[in-house]
């Protein structure tokens, strides 16, 4: 059984439960398949997936034992275009962080390809297996209306302070609020126009943000990951002396080097103040 | 110095094995005779597209396609005297009557495969080039009786911008390594073969693939100062298990995990087969229950994460019958693997650190390249030595045409020629059969 991630704070354990494709993640909206589209706009409504090659059966694959053994997703079997979905993740104690993401999803699918930018983070993948993945994670406990965002481009945000409803800053606003407060996107995923608003409902409470956030954050009452959680830190610090051993001689025992200790991680004393500094 | 005393087993690309109880010292590009017969093929080998050639100077075309001189054109029939081409060049390049040199047509004559005789490199391999274009300009020049007056024009067809440009751009004789100025640092000549040209040459056969590609940047390291002493066996068990397939262990990571697997899956099974086989072991027990793992050989714990990443991304990548993953999965393979154990990722984390510039490099958010065109002799690829190349040879083997530099579109030349050989074409067994002649 994999132990995934260091860290035994709720930023620790909700971690593990991300990557763990045995942990159902909750379902907190049934968004429809026809606005995932539309959130999307890679194709219209109702239209056809468009392809790049004809399906792997009719296709004469080279005869290679890799993809004799290895099964196409079936976006892939199909010989569907390569299409992304991409989000922001406020560092408001965004449930999801752009770090845990391909780690979610390297563990939960097949056949998808990842990339984290600043505070972005996109998977491309077949374009069926990327509305599967969209819907997905539109629909449960990643991703909260008002801290997460669906943006193919502008997407910066992430780090900017929350507007007076805690909502996180969009410059194209691709969202609005409907008069109960729920979160409603007027745009589809690049900022364009779409035949029909898509209501995505109301976000959570700051409280249960913070039952659910994978962000460490020493600020506004958050994990603070040396001072609460230093086993995640002492890890880091493991790997990283290990990869220097590797990186000097990799054929001496570790013992041999100087300055070698038996325990695991370093202690170092936190100037930073509980709170951050303004 | 310890002695290597390390012994595989050697199996082929569908599990079957070829070779029992080898000493990873036959592994050396130093000692096995079927990879000595590689890089020096690879050194010595040229492809001549006597097609291009012929239609070149037939439109005035005559460095690239952008270089036409209209009114400079000549009907030269090069294809229909390709036979008589081909014997006067092997005639002049021979030092020796009977040595190693040939000039054999293939693609139906409109292609000539050139392997210049060891003796004419006395200590630049760029002799290769250099002899080939020489040979060719003066034989066309003779064949076809060319004044003083047009032999320029033949000359520029056959060197391209040389001298203008040493790199030879718009040169008709290709050789699998580029000249020595466009190499990133010295021992670097091996290593700057786009990955394209590699899985052409294997028939997109993605292990023999990376194997092929895994040959060539070992025996880089070697001249690279890379494997001398004792991190030689670093890099040769990195090669035995990684590239070669020893003890079966990349087959069966690939074969457990390609019906349903994600690359999650990989990582975890790897880590499993590292603790049952006692190259990882646990080290402490933290807070939270979790367990910080170490080893006592670290050079044997790389040659297994080595051969989980090129599981890893031959079974993301194939499972989306896509290139294009290949730096997400290096990226990830090694972080996951990372924090599962306390342990060190690939190259001792070279090879996650160049995957984040590959990823930039091969997504088109800085300039327009793809991984069929990457190599080890660049900026974004070169820091890990050996384990990183070989999987992008391997996705762009399972890529199913999704990318615009595929192979079929960058090096069908290359996969024409060189195909033919079979060293080349069957690397894993020619390794082996190696192996044996010398144990």
């Amino acid at each position: 059984m994999p132990q995934f991630t260091p860290g035994k704070s709720i930023v620790g354990q909700n971690r593990r439960k991300f990557m763990d494709p045995t942990k159902k993640l909750e379902k907190l909206r049934d968004v429809a398949e026809e606005d995932v589209v539309r959130l999307l706009g890679h194709r219209a409504v109702g239209e056809a997936y468009k392809s790049i090659h004809p399906p792997i059966e009719e296709l004469e694959e080279p005869d290679c034992s890799v993809r004799e053994m290895v099964k196409p997703t079936p976006g892939a079997a199909a010989g569907d275009r390569i299409r992304y979905v991409q989000f922001t993740d406020s560092m408001f104690f965004a449930p999801a962080t752009p770090r845990i993401r391909p780690m979610m999803w390297f563990n939960r699918y097949r056949g998808v390809d990842p990339g984290v930018l600043s505070g972005r983070t996109i998977v491309e993948a077949r374009e069926r297996d990327v509305e599967a993945i969209a819907k997905e994670y539109i629909d449960n406990e990643t991703f909260d209306t008002a801290r997460t965002g669906l943006r193919g481009r502008t997407v910066h945000g992430h780090s900017v302070r929350l507007d007076e409803n805690g909502v996180m800053f969009d410059a194209l606003r691709r969202w609005a609020r409907n008069p109960n407060g729920d979160i409603k996107y007027v745009k589809d995923m690049v900022g364009g126009a779409i035949d029909k608003e898509v209501v995505l409902g109301m976000p959570l409470p700051e409280d249960e943000l913070r039952k659910r956030t994978t962000t460490f954050r020493n600020a506004q009452g958050g994990t603070w990951m040396e001072e609460d959680d230093p086993e995640v830190a002492d890890v880091i610090s493991e790997i990283h002396w290990n990869r220097t051993w590797g990186g000097f001689q990799p054929f001496i025992a570790r013992s041999a080097i100087k300055g070698d200790k038996k325990d695991v991680g370093a202690k170092f004393k936190l100037y930073t103040p509980r709170g951050g500094v303004e | 110095m310890a002695k290597i005393e390390d012994k595989i087993d050697l199996y082929d690309d569908r599990g079957k094995k070829l070779l029992g109880d080898v000493p990873i010292t036959a592994l050396s590009p130093l000692r096995n005779p079927a990879i000595k017969k590689i890089c020096g093929l690879v050194a010595r080998t040229a492809a001549v597209d006597l097609a291009g050639l012929e239609k070149r100077i037939e439109t005035g075309a005559i460095a690239g396609k952008q270089m036409i001189i209209r009114g400079k054109g000549m009907d030269l029939d090069i294809i229909g005297k390709g036979k008589e081409i081909a014997a006067q060049i092997k005639d002049m390049l021979q030092v020796e009557a009977g040595d190693e040199t040939k000039a054999d047509l293939v693609g139906g004559g409109k292609r000539l495969k050139v392997e210049v005789p060891a003796a004419r490199i006395l200590a630049d391999y760029s002799a290769a080039r250099t002899n080939v274009c020489a040979a060719l300009t003066q034989v066309i020049i003779d064949t076809f009786g060319v004044s003083m007056w047009n032999a320029p024009d033949i000359k520029g067809a056959v060197w391209g911008m040389y001298p203008q440009d040493p790199a030879m751009t718009g040169t008709v004789v290709a050789t699998l390594v580029d000249v020595p100025i466009s190499n990133e640092g010295p021992g670097y000549t091996l290593r700057n073969i786009p990955v394209n040209h590699i899985a052409a040459t294997v028939r997109k056969r993605a292990i023999p693939g990376a194997c092929l590609s895994m040959i060539l940047e070992e025996s880089a390291c070697y001249e690279m100062g890379d494997a001398l002493g004792p991190f030689e066996r670093g890099h040769l068990l990195d090669f035995a298990y990684e590239g070669l397939n020893a003890n079966n262990m990349l087959y069966t990571l690939i074969k457990e995990n390609g019906q349903d697997g994600t690359l999650g899956d990989v990582v975890y099974a790897l880590v499993d087969k590292a603790k049952a086989d006692g190259v990882a072991k646990p080290k402490s027990k933290l807070g939270s229950g979790y367990s910080v793992f170490k080893t006592d050989d670290l050079q044997m714990w790389n040659a297994y994460a080595s051969t989980g990443m090129l599981a890893a991304v031959m079974v993301n990548c194939a499972a989306m019958r896509a290139g294009q993953p290949v730096p997400s999965s290096i990226m990830y393979f090694n972080e996951m693997l990372e924090h599962e154990t306390g342990l060190p990722g690939v190259d001792y984390g070279k090879a996650q650190g160049a995957s984040v510039s590959s990823s930039f490099f091969s997504h088109s958010i800085y300039g327009g390249g793809g991984p069929g065109v990457f190599h080890g002799n660049h900026i974004v690829t070169r820091h890990a030595k050996g384990q990183f190349v070989p999987c992008f040879c391997a996705a762009m083997c399972i890529d199913a045409d999704t990318q615009y530099f595929a192979p079929a579109r960058t090096s069908g030349l290359y996969g024409e020629v060189l195909g033919a050989i079979p060293e080349f074409a069957e690397p894993m067994k020619a390794v082996a059969e190696g192996a044996k002649e010398i144990i």
